[in-house]
C-alpha cells in the first residue's frame, strides 16, 4: 500500500470522473434497449426486468461515486476545478434521469403494453434506434469536447423534441381509445425527456456553466 | 541559528525560560499555546527539539510541551468546521470530525502525561532508542552532519547582524526570529510543494477510503500524507468538509487522523538531525513514542476507541443548538485555559 501510494502515477485531473459519467451513459443506453425490446419487440419483460433493475441500480451506484468523488476533488485540489465539479454535478444528474425514464418506459411494457404488433411500430423503433446511438455518441462528444458534433447532436435533438411534442399533442386530442392513446403519449413523452436530458448533457461542451441546460437560448 | 540566538543571551536567559515552564502543567500550556499561534505542531515541535538541543530546555521540561503541541494542532481544523457553521447538518458532522481529534488528544495528555511525570517511561523509552541509535545521550555531544552543513550560512548571518549592531541581545533576538521564520518557510515551502505534488495521490488514495471504509490503512494514508506534506493540519483539513459534506463518515476519518498524529512526529525527528545534543533527538523520539502509546492504548480497545468520536459528536450537537459554545470551546481550549495554565503553574 506504501509503495502503491507512490507510484500512484501522474495527475488525472477530474479523467476518473468522466469514466465514470461515460460508463453510467452506456448503462443508460442498454436499460433504454432492454425497454425498448420488451416494448417494441415482443421481449418477456418478466425476464428484462430484473437485469434491467439490476443496471439501474448501477446507473444510481455510479451517480453516488461521481458525487463522492468530487467532494473529495474539491477538497483536495481547492477551488481551480470548481465550474468542472459544478458540471458534473449538473449532468450527472442528467445521465441518472436518462436511465429512470428507460425504466419508465419499461414500467409500460411491464404494465401490459405491447406495441411489437401496432401499426405504428416502425415509426417507434426509429425513434428509439435514433436516441440509443444519441446516448452513446453524446458520451463521446462530451468526452472528445467536439463542440461541432455537440451544436450538431443538440439541433438534431431539437428537432426530435418538437417530433415529440407534436406526436403528445395530437393524441391528447385524438379520438383514439385511451388504451390506445395514453401508452403512446407516455412513450414520447419519456422519449422527449431522455432526448431533453441529452441536451443537457451536450450543453456543457458548447456553454459555460450558469447557461448549462440552455445551449438553445440567445446569448445575453 | 535559534541555538546561536539563545546562547548570544546567555545563561541568564536560558534559566528564566525554564523556570517559566518548568511545571508540567506550564510546559503543556505553553506547548498548546505556541502551537496555536504558530498554527503548526511541525513548527513548535521542530522549535522545542531545536530549544532541547541547544541546552535551553531540558527533556523533562520539553515533554509536557510537546504533548501541547499535539492538542494546539488541533485548533487548525476546528476553525475549518467553522466555515459550515451556517448550515446545522453539515456543521455537525464537520465540528465533530475535526472535535474528535482535539479529544483523542485530551485523552491521551490525560493518560500519559501523570505516566511521564511520574515515571519518566517515555523519555526513558525515547533514550534507549536514541541510544541504540548511536551514542550515549548524557553529556552527548555528537557531530550532526546537518549542522555542519548549516554551520557556515549561519556564521554568515551572525556575522552579518554582528557588524550593524554590538549588543549581543539584540543578536540573539534577531538570530531567533530569524531561525524561527526559516522554520516556517521551509515547512511552508516543503508543505506546499509536496501538497502539490502528491495531491492526485492523495485523492485517489481518499476515494478508494472513502468507498471502502478506514481502519488500519487509513491510519497508514494519514501517516504517508503527514509524512509528505509535513503537516498533520493539511491531512486533518482535508477530512473535515469530507465529513461535514457526509461523503467520509467521521468513524472513517478517526483513523486517518490518529495516522495524521503519528506522522507529523517526522518533524521533530528530522529536526533533530541539525542539533548536536542528543537530547534533541531523545525529545522527538519522546514525540513519537507518545502518539504510538494513544494510539495503541485507545485504539484497538473496543470500549474506549470510539471515546473521542462520541464526545466529539455530543459537543457538536451541543454546538449545533448554541453556536455560542464553539466559541467559549474555541476560546477556552486554545487560549484562555493554557494561558491560565502558565501564569498559574509558572
Amino acid at each position: 500500500m506504501v509503495l502503491k501510494f507512490f507510484r500512484s502515477g501522474r495527475s488525472d485531473n477530474l479523467e476518473h470522473i468522466q469514466n465514470k459519467l461515460i460508463e453510467m451513459l452506456a448503462h443508460d443506453r442498454h436499460s433504454f434497449d432492454s425497454a425498448i425490446s420488451a416494448l417494441l419487440t415482443g421481449a418477456d419483460a418478466e425476464v428484462v426486468g430484473p437485469e434491467l433493475r439490476a443496471t439501474d441500480g448501477k446507473v444510481n451506484e455510479l451517480e453516488r461515486e461521481i458525487r463522492r468523488e468530487l467532494v473529495v476533488h474539491a477538497t483536495v485540489h481547492g477551488t481551480g476545478d470548481v465550474a468542472a465539479i459544478l458540471v458534473y454535478m449538473s449532468i450527472v444528474k442528467d445521465a441518472e434521469r436518462i436511465g429512470d425514464y428507460a425504466k419508465n418506459i419499461f414500467d409500460l411494457a411491464a404494465s401490459g403494453v405491447d406495441f411489437s404488433k401496432a401499426d405504428d411500430r416502425t415509426r417507434m423503433i426509429e425513434f428509439s434506434s435514433r436516441a440509443s446511438e444519441m446516448i452513446t455518441e453524446s458520451g463521446s462528444t462530451f468526452a472528445d469536447e467536439d463542440q461541432d458534433r455537440a451544436h450538431a447532436l443538440i439541433a438534431e435533438a431539437d428537432g426530435m423534441l418538437d417530433t415529440f411534442d407534436n406526436l403528445v399533442n395530437s393524441l391528447v386530442v385524438s379520438d383514439d381509445a385511451a388504451r390506445e392513446a395514453v401508452p403512446r403519449a407516455l412513450f414520447y413523452r419519456h422519449l422527449k425527456r431522455i432526448t431533453a436530458h441529452l441536451m443537457n448533457l451536450l450543453s456543457a461542451v458548447i456553454v459555460p456553466v450558469d447557461r448549462l441546460d440552455y445551449s438553445d437560448e440567445p446569448d445575453v | 541559528m535559534l541555538e546561536a540566538g539563545i546562547k548570544s543571551f546567555g545563561a541568564g536567559f536560558q534559566d528564566v525560560l525554564l523556570s517559566n515552564v518548568d511545571h508540567p502543567i506550564a510546559g503543556l500550556s505553553a506547548g498548546i499555546l505556541a502551537t496555536v499561534l504558530v498554527q503548526s505542531s511541525s513548527v513548535s515541535t521542530a522549535t522545542i527539539v531545536g530549544l532541547v538541543g541547544a541546552g535551553t530546555l531540558t527533556v523533562d521540561a520539553a515533554v509536557p510541551m510537546i504533548m501541547g503541541a499535539n492538542i494546539g494542532t488541533t485548533v487548525t481544523n476546528t476553525l475549518v468546521a467553522l466555515g459550515s457553521a451556517s448550515r446545522s447538518d453539515e456543521f455537525r458532522r464537520a465540528f465533530a470530525g475535526a472535535t474528535m481529534h482535539d479529544f483523542f488528544n485530551l485523552i491521551a495528555v490525560a493518560i500519559f502525561l501523570p505516566l511521564q511525570i511520574t515515571t519518566n517511561f517515555l523519555s526513558d523509552a525515547a533514550t534507549e532508542i536514541a541510544d541504540l541509535l548511536g551514542g550515549n545521550v548524557a553529556g552527548s555531544d555528537t557531530k550532526s552532519p546537518i549542522k555542519k552543513i548549516v554551520k557556515e550560512p549561519v556564521g554568515w548571518i551572525t556575522d552579518a547582524i554582528e557588524s550593524v549592531t554590538d549588543s549581543a541581545d539584540v543578536v540573539g533576538a534577531l538570530l531567533i526570529v530569524l531561525g524561527i521564520v526559516f522554520i516556517f518557510a521551509a515547512l511552508a515551502f516543503i508543505t506546499r510543494n509536496m501538497r502539490s505534488l502528491i495531491a492526485s495521490r492523495i485523492e485517489k488514495a481518499l476515494n478508494s477510503l472513502v468507498a471502502r471504509g478506514g481502519g488500519l490503512v487509513g491510519m497508514v494514508f494519514g501517516i504517508l500524507v503527514t509524512v509528505s506534506v509535513q503537516s498533520s493540519s493539511i491531512t486533518t483539513s482535508i477530512l473535515v468538509p469530507m465529513v461535514g459534506s457526509g461523503v467520509l463518515s467521521i468513524r472513517n476519518a478517526y483513523p486517518i487522523t490518529l495516522g495524521a498524529n503519528l506522522g507529523t512526529t517526522v518533524t521533530a525527528l528530522l529536526a533533530s538531525l541539525a542539533v548536536d545534543l542528543r537530547a534533541g533527538l531523545v525529545v522527538a523520539l519522546t514525540h513519537t513514542l507518545f502518539n504510538v502509546a494513544a494510539i495503541v492504548t485507545i485504539y484497538p480497545i473496543p470500549r474506549l476507541r470510539y471515546v473521542p468520536v462520541d464526545l466529539a459528536e455530543r459537543l457538536a450537537d451541543l454546538a449545533v443548538a448554541n453556536r455560542a459554545i464553539v466559541a467559549v470551546y474555541v476560546g477556552g481550549m486554545f487560549v484562555l485555559v493554557p494561558l491560565i495554565g502558565i501564569l498559574a503553574f509558572r
